[in-house]
């Protein structure tokens, strides 16, 4: 992935009702950056999956997760943090077969389980869907 | 702050219709999971869901469905679902899940 160009961040506290929050950000930052409609619709989605699993799996050591949206000329960045280290992996468990589906089919590279300094990162590029 | 979800029923004597409106995600997917199988524990018929107005869903709603679906079986019934948007076909397709429901135009 080149450089980014743009770095945004969002500060979620591990609560159902804020997952509309990633949904319409990512969705205005990738409709920013020209994605097509369809495409913005996928990015949503698969943010909002991740989202849910966090927030399904909370944390007593952290109140906020962070999603960090890095902007380059060719692609768009999504890495989810969380100062709790134990929330890692996140969709290992079989009940979580849908999202991976979901997410897997309309992200273009996705790190499911990293090296343990971030939860998950997923990436779209502009180039494969314009 | 979250998606708004409206849900309406209608008996149609051979089936139950359910219309939702708005958006299925995980604020408002205990609310659908309440009000599905409520419908299904105390009707023995099929359950329709039309999706016309149905904006997004998320995995946690597709779950939704699919355990609803358990549960009519159980009683002999089915679950037809129509109208979906093109978005959210995708997600059916993408899941296998259009070819466990009966999805209709």
């Amino acid at each position: 992935m080149s450089m980014p160009v743009d770095n945004i961040e969002l500060l979620l506290p591990f609560k159902a009702e804020y997952v509309s929050i990633a949904r319409l950000t990512v969705s205005g930052i990738a409709s920013r950056m020209g994605f097509d409609i369809d495409t913005v619709e996928d990015i949503k989605v698969a943010v909002a999956e991740v989202c849910n699993r966090i927030v399904s799996i909370g944390s007593k050591l952290s109140k906020y997760y962070k999603i960090n949206f890095a902007i380059s000329e060719q692609s768009l960045k999504v890495l989810f943090t969380c100062e709790d280290k134990s929330i890692r992996c996140i969709f290992n468990n079989e009940d979580a077969e849908l999202a991976v589906s979901i997410i897997k089919a309309l992200m273009d590279d996705v790190e499911f389980c990293t090296d343990g300094s971030y939860i998950l990162s997923m990436t779209k590029s502009i180039g494969e869907n314009m | 702050m979250s998606g708004e979800l409206n849900i309406k029923e209608e008996n149609l004597g051979d089936s139950i219709e359910v219309y939702l409106d708005g958006e299925v995600d995980i604020y408002t997917s205990q609310r659908l999971k309440d009000k599905l199988y409520g419908i299904i524990e105390k009707n023995q018929l099929d359950l329709r869901i039309n999706c016309r107005d149905l904006s997004y869903i998320d995995s946690t709603g597709l779950g939704i469905f699919v355990g609803a679906l358990k549960k009519a079986k159980q009683n002999g019934k089915s679950i037809y679902i129509s109208e979906l948007k093109e978005n959210i076909k995708k997600l059916f397709m993408i899941t296998g899940l259009d070819k466990l429901f009966i999805i209709e135009e």
